[in-house]
Formats: C-alpha cells, sequence, structure tokens
C-alpha cells in the first residue's frame, strides 16, 4: 500500500472565460495535516470542490485513494470513500436538529423508503459531540446555536463519519481563543488515529502550529509541495505571491488638524456601550477587536442602519441624528460594507451605474432626465483616479476582480462627497498586491481632509494604516493606543482581555481570531 | 409539557377552540357532533391537497395547478365509470388509476422544476392553465352525474363506520402514511433537508433533483386519492367545481405553521390549519355573512399569519445575533 491517502493528479478547471485550475497536483499522506494556501482566487475552493465532487474536473483528471485508482464524479462518490469537507460557509440545516445535522449524510447511498433510525443518530451524535467536548443538546435546531457551535456541530458530523480524509476550509475564522484550543486537541487526536487533514487558513501562525506539509497553489498553478520544518513564514509568503510582501508598520506622522468627527457616549442594548472618540483631520481611525466585538454593529449604527439608544454624534462640531442610512450619506457619512459583493455592489450592472448609483438625483439633464453624459464622465474620472482595472467602465462589476470592486465601491461613494468614510474590512477577500492599493488610497483621502475610520480584524493591516488605534472587545471600547506604541501583542492583548488585566500580554499563538499573517 | 405550548401547533389549536366558543354563541347549531362531521367531510378533498402541498411547501416550493389536477383525474375516472363493471373490482381498479394519472401530472411538473429548472410558480401555472383548456375542451364544461356511476362506488361514497363517513377515514390514511413519510424515511427527511438549506443537502449527496421529483409526484399522487375524494362527495363529475381551491389550499398549509420558504412544517399543523379555514368558512356561514366577506376574510387571516411568522422568525435571529456586552 502506497503512503499516500489521497492523489489527485491533472486536475484542471476551465469556467466560462477563466481557467480556475491548470494541471494542479495534490498528495496528501496518511495521518498527515495538509496545509492548501494560496491568495484568494489562487484556486483552492475549487480543488476543493473538485476533491468534495461538486464540480467535475476538464478531462485528464486523476484520483487515488488509497492506492488504487478512484472515481470522484458526485459528492456521494466522496462521502463513501470516507472524505468529509468542512466548507467556510458550513453545510449545516437551521431547520434540523443538531443529531440530526451530524447524522445527515450517511445514508444517502440507500433506499429512499429507508426508515431513519432516531435512536441511532442520537447514540451518533452524542457521541461525536462528547468527544469534542461539547455540552449542548443534540435535540435542539441548529439556527438556535452561535456561529462558533455550529462549527463545532460540523465538525463532530466529520467525526461522526468515521472520515478517512477531513477537509477544514477556514475553520477557525468564527472560533474563540478556547474552542480553537480545543479544534487543536481534536485534530491532534484525529492524527492519532491516522486520519488526514487537509487545512485551509489565511492565519500563518496557526498553519505552522497545525501542519506537517505545505501545498501551494498560485493563480490555479502548482507551485509546490513542502515539509514544515523546511518552510518558513516568509518564504511560504513569497511562495503565495510570487513576490515578497510584508506590511511596513506605519510610520509616518501625521499633522493632526481639527476634530472632524466626534462619538460621545455611544450605547446600543445588545450591541455596545459607551463608545466614545475623536477623529481628526488627516489621521485614518483603526479599530480592531475579535469577531463579535461589536465593531461592525458600531459602524452600522453611525451609519444609520440600527439605531443607538444613547448617545451623540457630531460632525465638525454640529450634532447629527441619523435617522436612516439616507440620512447619514446626506450628512456625509460613507459606509464601505464588508459584504461588497452583496451590499456593496450591484454585480449585473455596469461600472458606471455602480458609481453613478448614489447621486443619480443630482445627474440631470436640460429635461431634468438623467444625464448619460455626466454619469459616464464621472465614471471615467474615478476608474482614472483609482486606476480602477481593466479601465472599462461599461463592463459589468461583477466581471472585475475583487480589488477592483473594491475600489468601484470606494468610487460609488466618493462620489457623495463625504466628510467621512467607515471602511468595514476593506481588504477582505483581496489579494496582496490589490491590498496595498487600497490601502495607500486610505491614506490618500485622510491626507485630502476625510475623515477615514477602518475596521478590521487583520493586525497587520491595522498597524500599517492606522495612526491611532482602538481596540474592542465584548461592545466596548478596551484600549486605545496611537501606532507608535501599538504592536500585534499588546492589541491582542486588549481585545482579549481587556484593560482591567494590567499583566504583560503571555499569549501569542492562542489569539486565533484576528489573523497575524497576511 | 412545555415545549408542547411552545409549539406553533399548539398556538393555532388554541386559536381554533377559541373560534368554536365565539361561533357555539352565533350559533346553537355550530357546536353539534353532526356539524363537526359534516365540516370535516366537506373538506376532505382540501385536507388531502393540502397534506401533499405541504411536503412541497417545505422544500420551497409551490404547487398552484392541484385543483386543476383533481379535477382531470375526476373528469377522467367520470368518464372511465362508464366502462367499468358493477362490482367491487371498479373500485380497485379506481384505486389504481387515478393515483397514476395524479402521479403522471405531479411528475411532469416535478421534472420541469428540477431537471429544467424553472421555478415551480411558472411550471405549475402553465400546466393549471393547459389541464383547465383540455379539460373544457373534452367536457364542454358539463356536468357529469352519478346515473352511469357503478352501484359500488356509491355504495363505497355512502359507506360508514362507527357513524363516521369512509372519506374520513381516507383522510385519516393519507394524513399519517405523510406524517410517517417526513418524519421517518430517509426521503421524508431529504424534503424537510432540501427546503432548510438546499446547498448543504447537495453538500451531503442528497438528490435533490429526485427529491424535488418526489415532491411534485406525491403531490400529484394525492392529487388523484382527492378526485376520487371529490367525486365520491359530490357524487357527480363537475370540471368548475374546485375552480380556485389551490388558494385555499395553500392558505391552508400556510396558516397551519409552513414556511412559506421552506423548511418548517408539519402534517399536524395543516390538518390544524385547514380545520381552523373550514370552521371560519363554516361559522360566516352560519352568521349568514355574505360569500364576498368570506374571501375577504380569509385573504387577510392568510397575509397576516405569514406575517406574524416572519416577524416572530426574525425576532428569533435578531435574538442571537446579540454580543454580551460587558456591564
Amino acid at each position: 500500500m502506497s503512503e499516500y491517502l489521497l492523489q489527485m493528479k491533472n486536475i484542471s478547471k476551465t469556467f466560462p472565460g477563466v481557467k480556475a485550475l491548470d494541471n494542479v497536483e495534490l498528495e496528501i499522506k496518511k495521518g498527515e495535516v495538509h496545509a492548501l494556501i494560496g491568495e484568494n482566487g489562487a484556486g483552492k475552493s475549487t480543488l476543493i470542490k473538485i476533491l468534495a465532487g461538486v464540480y467535475t474536473p476538464d478531462p485528464g483528471a486523476r484520483f487515488f485513494f488509497e492506492g488504487k485508482e478512484a472515481e470522484i464524479s458526485k459528492p456521494l462518490d466522496a462521502t463513501m470513500k470516507g472524505i468529509s469537507i468542512i466548507y467556510q460557509d458550513l453545510s449545516l440545516f437551521p431547520n434540523l436538529s443538531v443529531a440530526e445535522n451530524i447524522y445527515i449524510g450517511r445514508d444517502s447511498h440507500k433506499k429512499p423508503w429507508t426508515k431513519v433510525k432516531w435512536n441511532d443518530i442520537k447514540k451518533i451524535a452524542n457521541k461525536a459531540l462528547k468527544e469534542l467536548d461539547m455540552d449542548i443538546d443534540a435535540s435542539i435546531p441548529v439556527e438556535q446555536l452561535s456561529i462558533a457551535q455550529q462549527q463545532m456541530v460540523e465538525i463532530a458530523r466529520a467525526l461522526a463519519f468515521d472520515s478517512k480524509l477531513i477537509v477544514m476550509d477556514e475553520p477557525t475564522s468564527s472560533l474563540s481563543a478556547g474552542e480553537v484550543e480545543k479544534l487543536y486537541n481534536v485534530i491532534d487526536k484525529l492524527k492519532k488515529q491516522g486520519i488526514s487533514i487537509i487545512f485551509i487558513s489565511h492565519k500563518l501562525k496557526e498553519l505552522f502550529k497545525v501542519s506537517d506539509r505545505f501545498t501551494v497553489l498560485r493563480d490555479g498553478k502548482f507551485v509546490g509541495s513542502y515539509d514544515a520544518q523546511d518552510m518558513t513564514e516568509p518564504k511560504l509568503i513569497q511562495l503565495m505571491v510570487g513576490r515578497n510582501v510584508t506590511y511596513e508598520k506605519n510610520q509616518a506622522t501625521v499633522e493632526v488638524g481639527e476634530t472632524i468627527f466626534k462619538v460621545n457616549q455611544l450605547s446600543k442594548e445588545g450591541n455596545f456601550k459607551d463608545i466614545s472618540f475623536e477623529l481628526r483631520k488627516g489621521e485614518v481611525l483603526g479599530i480592531t477587536g475579535l469577531v463579535g466585538s461589536g465593531r461592525t454593529e458600531l459602524a452600522q449604527a453611525i451609519f444609520g442602519i440600527s439605531t443607538p439608544d444613547a448617545g451623540t454624534i457630531e460632525l465638525y462640531g454640529k450634532k447629527l441624528s441619523i435617522r436612516n442610512s439616507a440620512g447619514a450619506v446626506k450628512e456625509g457619512v460613507a459606509y464601505i460594507p464588508e459584504a461588497r459583493q452583496t451590499q456593496g455592489l450591484v454585480l449585473e450592472q455596469s461600472v458606471i451605474n455602480n458609481i453613478s448609483l448614489p447621486i443619480i438625483s443630482k445627474l440631470k439633464n436640460k429635461f431634468r432626465l438623467t444625464d448619460r453624459k455626466q454619469e459616464v464622465k464621472l465614471a471615467e474620472e474615478y476608474v482614472k483616479t483609482l486606476d480602477i482595472r481593466p479601465a472599462l467602465p461599461h463592463l459589468d462589476a461583477g466581471n472585475l476582480s475583487g480589488g477592483n470592486q473594491q475600489k468601484i465601491v470606494i468610487a460609488k461613494w466618493l462620489s457623495t462627497k463625504p466628510k467621512v468614510i467607515i471602511f468595514d474590512e476593506p481588504t477582505n477577500g483581496i489579494d496582496i498586491g490589490a491590498k496595498t492599493e487600497i490601502h495607500k488610497l486610505m491614506r490618500k483621502l485622510a491626507n485630502e481632509g476625510i475623515g477615514v475610520i477602518m475596521i478590521s480584524s487583520e493586525l497587520p493591516e491595522i498597524l500599517a494604516v492606522s495612526d491611532r488605534i482602538l481596540v474592542m472587545r465584548h461592545g466596548r471600547i478596551a484600549g486605545e493606543l496611537n501606532v507608535a506604541e501599538a504592536t500585534q501583542e499588546n492589541i491582542m492583548h486588549y481585545a482579549l482581555q481587556g484593560k482591567s488585566n494590567g499583566k504583560a500580554p503571555t499569549f501569542v499563538a492562542e489569539s486565533n481570531q484576528m489573523s497575524q499573517g497576511v | 409539557m412545555k415545549s408542547i405550548i411552545k409549539q406553533k401547533e399548539f398556538s393555532i389549536f388554541m386559536i381554533v377552540v377559541l373560534l368554536c366558543v365565539v361561533l357555539s354563541f352565533v350559533s346553537p347549531v355550530f357546536l353539534t357532533f353532526e356539524n363537526f362531521l359534516d365540516i370535516i367531510e366537506g373538506n376532505v378533498v382540501m385536507a388531502i391537497l393540502a397534506v401533499g402541498m405541504t411536503l412541497v411547501i417545505i422544500t420551497g416550493d409551490i404547487d398552484v395547478s392541484v385543483a386543476a389536477a383533481t379535477t382531470a383525474v375526476a373528469v377522467i375516472i367520470g368518464n372511465l365509470f362508464s366502462f367499468l363493471p358493477d362490482s367491487w373490482i371498479s373500485i380497485l381498479i379506481l384505486f389504481l388509476i387515478a393515483p397514476v394519472i395524479g402521479i403522471i401530472i405531479g411528475a411532469i411538473n416535478g421534472l420541469l422544476v428540477s431537471k429544467i429548472k424553472i421555478p415551480a410558480i411558472v411550471v405549475t401555472l402553465g400546466t393549471l392553465n393547459i389541464i383547465n383548456g383540455l379539460v373544457l375542451y373534452l367536457t364542454n364544461g358539463q356536468y357529469l352525474n352519478s346515473s352511469n356511476f357503478p352501484k359500488p362506488f356509491l355504495t363505497f361514497a355512502n359507506f360508514e363506520f362507527l357513524g363516521i363517513p369512509i372519506l374520513v377515514y381516507l383522510l385519516t390514511a393519507v394524513a399519517i402514511l405523510t406524517w410517517f413519510i417526513l418524519k421517518h424515511t430517509l426521503i421524508g427527511r431529504s424534503v424537510l433537508a432540501i427546503g432548510g438549506k438546499s446547498q448543504s443537502a447537495v453538500r451531503v449527496g442528497i438528490n435533490y433533483n429526485k427529491v424535488k421529483l418526489f415532491v411534485f409526484a406525491y403531490m400529484g399522487f394525492l392529487a388523484g386519492i382527492a378526485a376520487i375524494a371529490q367525486t365520491a362527495y359530490t357524487k357527480a363529475v363537475d370540471p368548475n367545481g374546485l375552480l380556485g381551491v389551490e388558494m385555499m389550499v395553500i392558505a391552508a398549509v400556510v396558516l397551519g405553521g409552513t414556511n412559506i420558504q421552506g423548511g418548517r412544517g408539519s402534517i399536524q399543523g395543516t390538518l390544524l390549519g385547514v380545520l381552523l379555514l373550514a370552521i371560519m368558512q363554516n361559522g360566516m356561514i352560519l352568521a349568514h355573512i355574505d360569500t364576498f366577506w368570506q374571501k375577504v376574510v380569509t385573504g387577510a387571516i392568510i397575509v397576516i399569519a405569514v406575517s406574524y411568522d416572519q416577524i416572530s422568525y426574525r425576532r428569533q435571529q435578531a435574538k442571537l445575533a446579540k454580543i454580551e456586552v460587558e456591564a
């Protein structure tokens, strides 16, 4: 028998107009944790979907499972071989019980009239939950669980399946530090049982902690597979991006001008409490904190998507009473949401229509009808100043890359001539080259006198762009730092333990909710 | 006990009870066994269709061709009657042929929805019109009375056991069968899974197309059974007798707590939904309220029920999204 559990060879996948994968290979040994890494759009997800039988690869692809040539052409093929996939967006059924969610799929190969054995389902589910030290009632529907608990249910399902290979796609993205520790323990246990794991993550520290080997993909091509001992972080980054990139910490000393924006004792029940801060001309204010610390909720309250219970917001000394997002736009506040594709853009519409959208009512000709010429001119200007590529404003926004889509969203809000812009995870899902450009753009806007607030959970990004950093924890501001005194460690300290604890920060590896890599 | 009270079915049941109390004051006839049996027997067809519709709606789809399909099967068996002998075999043949025709109609809907991926509302609006057109062409809109029905069928239609008409037993059988499928078989769980999240269902290896085909074919199967019930109840075939009934069927399912966007629903709830609609109509008749007002009230109740469902669901989601703020 070969030492490999799985070998995938000559894997290519062509989508209309795009070659997502080009002759990629992946070899997984028995009982190893194998990290699959690459930038967004490198082809990791496509490769996993082919392994899962969700996508069919181009002809010529070959699979070997436990040394024998195998066929994976539908999800059931993968399941029957003992391959479990934990997708980042999870594959749970919110309406079904925890137990059934853990069990489901086991019987997919059986006849449709097979009687469901509820006792077996409960037994198997409880066993898997126990292995994970999870204390939840298996009979409640999954929709009543937190995201972190849902993630654990998904892992329990893979355990219950007696899987030989478990793929974990960004499994820690919504887990708390304690739960991440638990996950590491589970991974160790699985390894000892001879189960192989493919681990996908953007957090390099985490990858080095758990992985035995790495396979690197870049632009849909296979770069190579490496043993973890022979690998260092900078080398890995270089392999991923094909060039050397690390962020420089922001060294600039900005001339801080007058106060643009002031938030005073802002509170919203169940979201955040007593938030006060000032934003001054010329500076970028970074807001960070763990997922679920209330950052996004704060931004949405400022922008009028939700209404705060108490507190005031002032813009250039004038008290704002923002009741909805239209009011915020009118007052000169812009919010660039995290979910760019669903909340920021109309993907099926052209770049022009997207950019002109917020001020369409102002672009009128002499007949009081929308002036297409002005629209085009506006879009062309921004395409030029923000360097949106390709420079074809008539293209549908959906056809552009993540970084350029984000520039369209920024252009769209710039057209409203905002006084303050809140960026929520502005470089989420954007590759490194484009990230740097977005960072420069935020700096430039701040220099031009627009108030820039950036929410991000990527610490290197926070350090690279902000002049001042607010760290949120459990809905409160746990700490405020100038960039000169800030390090990843002391930010994490505030994010995890708050300001009450005066001890020196002792954790580094556990701080998994905020990415420390690129 | 607490969990029973929390269930949606319980609140619907309470509304039914409340309505009964009110109606017993409005009319002394209301709270009699005979009136209740009449209500139930008169709504067996709607209930059978609603049971099937529950599965369709749980998967997140809809079938507006059910009433037309039922009429089509009824017209076919009505015409078949003159060829059937005056023997009990005829009943057996009937119970074989009617469901099969129903399944064929349902399967056509199901194939169009699953294979060609046309939204179910479009497919079934199409088949609804095709069937209605064909039925009118074939019958000239004419009523078929019981003169050429085989005698055993009329005996069957009038049969009572323990004072309860046969159609009520038929409905009970249909309800138990469907409840069992939904609760205790693989295909039934797949129906709920697809309604909960179809993407997840595909990922865990559930055959999406097969499940969709099943729910529509099963709907057709029950339309076939409903056609027999309708013919037995009215002892006639009226090509226009069920016009618009699909709306009542869908209303009953939604009233019974099935989520119109799929994923949640139960047979018990649907039966209560049918009962609620039926009692309301009966009550309005007993209270001499004009038929057009009955329509207004029915429509309003549907909108209120769906709104209530959505609002309470959103509240629940909002509760989950809360962050623990440090005091």
